[in-house]
């Protein structure tokens, strides 16, 4: 399964102040809020493991069917840094979800598995032939529904299509 | 606080987070926060935030899980309120 969460940074301190009494507070565990108070650019942070509860949650939403508000039972942590993109597990329960986040142009793009070898399997596509069901869920309505589902996220000037190859 | 009180009350919260006017202005209690008002997710915290401050409430984690429609919200300040 897939999920995926662009954030438009330039559209977030539009319509977030992350800064706010409460907000980090509400959103992110203990040791999250640890790493964003020590990071020397903790915008980014926020809203980097912001977009990798989003993505993971899309998943956790497609198998449980269940709409909750539960960014803090989704447990982020950062595996690996590289230069261009970070790759990382969110875990809500007793599942686990594997993303890799891009880095954009004021800009931030997750993708979100649940298997781990599907990371690299992840291709972005145009948003063309898409339906939803009864939950509004994204489908690509010309291949199996279980095998090729799809995500789509949209956010400022940020629109990013996702599916499994 | 009557319950009409209260929604009018929670209107103009929730006005600013607002994406889609048309739904805003036919506001029910069915009105979803997300589905109908195309409120962002980032912005559902602002929502919980700004009721803690306008009705002088807590809304701990279990209640924000729960808060996606006007329904569930008016329901969980009703509770806090004569909690009070």
């Amino acid at each position: 399964m897939i999920g995926n969460d662009v954030v438009d940074i330039l559209q977030s301190r539009q319509e977030s102040n992350w800064q706010r009494r409460g907000f980090l507070e509400k959103l992110f565990t203990e040791e999250e809020q640890l790493f964003i108070k020590q990071e020397t650019n903790p915008e980014i942070l926020v809203w980097l493991f912001w977009s990798m509860k989003e993505a993971a949650y899309k998943i956790y939403n497609r198998q449980t069917k269940r709409r909750e508000y539960i960014p803090k039972k989704l447990i982020c942590r950062i595996v690996l840094n590289e230069n261009d993109y970070i790759e990382g597990e969110v875990t809500c329960g007793g599942n686990i979800y594997y993303t890799k986040t891009a880095i954009l142009n004021d800009g931030i793009h997750t993708i979100a598995v649940s298997s781990y070898c599907d990371l690299n399997n992840v291709i972005e596509v145009e948003k063309r032939g898409i339906f939803k069901d009864q939950y509004g869920i994204p489908y690509l309505s010309d291949l199996s529904k279980i095998s090729n589902n799809v995500s789509i996220s949209n956010h400022g000037r940020f629109e990013k299509v996702v599916k499994l190859i | 606080m009557n319950k009409e009180e209260l929604i009018a009350k929670l209107k103009v919260i929730i006005k600013p987070y607002t994406a889609n006017s048309e739904a805003y202005d036919n506001l029910t209690e069915n009105t979803d926060f997300i589905k109908d008002l195309e409120i962002n997710s980032a912005n559902l915290v602002d929502i919980v935030l700004d009721i803690e401050e306008n009705f002088d409430v807590v809304i701990d984690n279990t209640d924000m899980e729960r808060m996606l429609d006007v329904k569930t919200a008016v329901e969980i300040i009703e509770t806090k309120l004569a909690a009070k």
